[in-house]
């Protein structure tokens, strides 16, 4: 640098300017920080639920520890890894995960090359609570493994594999399932990523049933062996293989997971490539839907179908969505298909139980949870005609009764479906009572949350939650959900007294407690949610604008 | 510095509204505060805006005119302050507010409409939850489109939509219930010179009937000609406010006038960017 002053510059400019990987691990950082540091509730949140993974973490690594020269060690492990990589696969789909923090479509206008980058975004998504925890999985499931020199050279090997297999792929996943949902054929194929959901957590349910069964664990070794040849849990089942001495097999494995890697992130780059060169076309075929139904006025037959007023309006608009914006579109395909799919399935499997009908009442009801998250900044077109409690209830109840309205006879239809494949037509009424009792305790908590907790659930990218909610989107479901147990436990409890106590003549009359009581819990729970919407507008407004 | 000419509200309630007698301001605010964080979005200003007025708020970018018309919106709880709109207070009870509600049409800047309805489903969406009959904000939904030209366009999804096009359908759906007072933010903002034209005729023809408009901006030969008043803001304080005449005062024009108020004359580049031109990169 000693040589003629301008190009010295130039060329310390060049030099000094840091890598794109660490200006990417260094941004997420900082945007996290800064989405913690917007409220203090959800720095509360985002607390409270580090402190659950950090118990969470520790227990598991336990658990591995005691698991640590059993004869089913390499069994669990490498079933769980798997179990893992496929709700890391499953995750951007379906639930709300801030992992999503850097959205590539914010960095088109940079002149950024594809590998560069695809490498920055891998390594920034390694920063965050999943990752983390992952880690503390494969650490645990290396420390029950590992035997002799060569296991343990293997599991270091296998450990950071196994997380970056699990991270790539829910990257991938995630680039693969916003091209399809940006697609024009994407809201009609936002279906398919409902449906490999549902079969996905049924496969785990099969799993999880076996396991149950006489043999215990022992008799899930077939499975295990077919998972540890599937990257990343070959990667886990190579530490038990070294151990062993199959020294080539623990390599193939590894070898596997390592390809697995590289298969992974070209095809997140390839999504990631065309997502940032072609336009949103999802809007192309609702366009002439909307024009081709309404033609004649400006309420369709739907319109027509629907009350007056406040009720009529806001129904449509919600049905509408359902129909138009591939977000909800896809969250009520996988909520309709996961509440389909189990009863049924479990009933064809002969495991089955008339109250596995309250999955389908269950999972429809999750879609109260975050009415005006669903709404996004839009909502300030809401909060312009509201003022009152009453104008708040009213509001409220037209969005349950438009979910209601797919909800009660699906749920209907599901429990029947189940009470026929498994014969018990005795059954019947008592299941639908405790399934409408579990859609009232649901549909109450969710209307409570959606006024206390709501969150923003942005429209553009990948993400389902703003950075830094995602502790408060997660305890709002999860606690919405064990609250909801609790609401309904009076009516759950009677089904288990009559059950217990050898009363089943008396299961009908489940069905008009259930049905009376889940709809008093609505009505409450909307009476007592409407004075909270009123008056916190503002702040919900705020909420739900950010992202 | 330009004199304290038109500093304060109570003279601006004086100067020169002709029924500043009889209805009350479209808009009063007194001590309004808003931080965010350790930053002071919204400086305790006091703001009388006069009914059946073409009203500016001017201010360069980050001065708080969107804080503020949040806040006298209703979209955005002010720290402490009080605002009345055509007599009612924003913040107080339910009931004042449903009035404040009923009067007042708003087009955000920055917040999104239900982009997944048509321009058409939009409006009648819009209409009806103002609780309007059902024909009615058919006939008006009909006729707004046609003048805003967007009946074309009434079957496609708002998501579709240009930015000129949907501030259209926002203003639309602003105007669809009549109000006394409307809230513009930044509604010529990334809009083509034919929709802007098509908005301020728009807008030209409803306050003639008497109506007040409130828009912000920061393009001011647009206020110029447009606005009969003005407020101007920067960094959380109301510099001005008053007929637009007097505002300007002896500067050749609104925008001489507003870079002195603000305080912006003389900052130039200079030399501090000595590495910027062509050729060269990096």
């Amino acid at each position: 640098m000693t040589t003629a002053p301008a190009p010295a510059t130039a060329r310390t400019a060049t030099a000094s300017a840091p890598s794109l990987t660490s200006v990417f691990v260094r941004l997420k950082l900082s945007l996290l920080k800064n989405g913690l540091k917007q409220s203090g509730g959800r720095t509360a949140a985002y607390v409270t639920s580090i402190v659950l993974s950090v118990l969470f973490a520790a227990g598991m690594i336990l658990g591995f520890l005691l698991l640590r020269g059993h004869t089913d060690a390499a069994v669990v492990t490498v079933l769980l890894t798997g179990v893992i990589a496929l709700s890391w696969a499953v995750m951007p789909l379906f639930v709300p995960s801030g992992d999503e923090t850097l959205d590539p479509s914010r960095l088109v206008m940079l002149p950024l090359r594809p590998q560069p980058l695809v490498r920055a975004l891998l390594t920034a998504s390694l920063v965050g609570v999943g990752p983390v925890l992952t880690l503390c999985l494969a650490v645990g499931a290396a420390l029950a493994l590992a035997h002799g020199a060569a296991g343990v050279v293997v599991a270091v090997l296998a450990v950071p594999l196994v997380v970056v297999v699990c991270v790539a792929l829910s990257r991938a996943v995630a680039a693969a399932n916003v091209r399809l949902l940006s697609s024009r054929k994407g809201r009609d194929l936002a279906v398919l990523s409902g449906l490999v959901i549902a079969v996905g957590m049924q496969l785990v349910n099969f799993g999880a049933q076996r396991l149950g069964r006489a043999g215990g664990v022992s008799s899930l070794e077939p499975a295990a062996q077919a998972v540890g040849w599937l990257p990343p849990a070959s990667a886990i089942s190579a530490i038990d293989a070294a151990g062993d001495g199959d020294y080539a097999v623990a390599a193939a494995k590894l070898l596997l997971s390592a390809v697995a890697v590289v298969l992974l992130v070209q095809w997140w780059q390839r999504s990631l490539v065309r997502l940032m060169v072609e336009p949103d076309g999802s809007t192309i075929g609702a366009a002439s839907d909307a024009g081709a139904k309404d033609a004649s006025s400006s309420s369709g037959r739907l319109g027509r179908l629907l009350p007056g007023g406040r009720t009529g309006t806001v129904m449509e608009r919600s049905l509408r969505y359902i129909w138009r914006d591939p977000k909800t579109k896809a969250a009520w395909v996988t909520s309709l298909a996961i509440g389909l799919i189990v009863p049924i399935f479990n009933a064809l499997q002969g495991t089955g139980s008339i109250y596995f009908a309250c999955f389908a009442s269950g999972m429809l009801g999750m879609l109260m949870y975050n009415q005006f998250g669903q709404d996004t900044s839009a909502f300030w077109m809401v909060m312009q005609t509201l003022a009152t409690k009453a104008d708040a209830y009213a509001e409220l109840r037209a969005r349950a009764l438009a979910l209601l309205v797919v909800t009660v006879p699906y749920t209907a239809v599901v429990t029947t479906v189940t009470a026929g494949i498994l014969g018990q037509w005795d059954r019947l009424p008592g299941g639908l009572g405790v399934a409408y009792a579990v859609l009232g305790a649901m549909m109450a908590i969710g209307a409570v949350a959606s006024a206390r907790f709501p969150y923003s659930i942005p429209q553009e990218g990948y993400k389902n939650v703003a950075p830094g909610q995602g502790g408060i989107a997660w305890i709002s479901i999860f606690g919405g959900m064990l609250a909801a147990v609790v609401l309904s436990a009076p009516v759950l409890g009677l089904m288990i007294f009559l059950h217990v106590a050898d009363h089943q003549s008396q299961l009908w009359t489940l069905l008009p407690l259930g049905v009376l009581y889940g709809a008093l819990m609505t009505w409450a729970g909307l009476k007592l949610a409407a004075p909270r919407v009123a008056k916190r507008l503002p702040e919900i407004l705020a909420a739900v604008s950010k992202g | 510095m330009v004199p304290d000419q038109a500093f304060d509200g109570e003279f601006a309630a004086g100067g020169g509204a002709p029924e500043s007698g009889t209805t009350p301001p479209a808009v009063q605010v007194e001590g309004l505060w808003k931080r965010f964080g350790q930053q002071i979005a919204v400086n305790g200003i006091d703001l009388v805006l006069p009914a059946g007025r073409f009203i500016g708020l001017v201010g360069p970018n980050g001065a708080g005119k969107t804080t503020t018309l949040s806040m006298i919106t209703g979209l955005l709880r002010p720290d402490s302050g009080r605002i009345r709109v055509a007599g009612h207070d924003v913040w107080a009870d339910p009931e004042s507010v449903a009035q404040v509600k009923a009067r007042i049409g708003i087009l955000p800047e920055g917040l999104r409409l239900f982009e997944r309805l048509s321009g058409r489903e939009l409006l009648a969406y819009s209409g009806r939850l103002r609780g309007l009959p059902g024909a009615e904000v058919d006939k008006r939904a009909a006729q707004l489109l046609d003048v805003l030209d967007l009946a074309g366009s009434q079957h496609k999804l708002v998501v579709d939509y240009s930015t000129g096009m949907r501030k259209k359908i926002g203003l639309a759906a602003a105007l669809l219930h009549n109000p006394e007072v409307l809230f513009l933010d930044e509604p010529f903002e990334g809009v083509d010179p034919v929709s802007a034209q098509t908005i301020r005729g728009v807008l030209e023809r409803y306050t003639s009937s008497g109506a007040t408009v409130v828009f912000s901006s920061h393009v001011m030969e647009l206020v110029e000609s447009l606005c009969d008043w003005v407020a101007v803001m920067a960094a959380g304080q109301i510099r001005a406010q008053g007929p637009l005449e007097q505002v300007r005062g002896d500067a050749p024009s609104l925008q001489a006038a507003f870079l002195e108020l603000v305080g912006a004359n003389g900052r130039d580049a200079g030399e501090s960017l000595d590495w910027l031109g062509g050729g060269s990169a990096r």
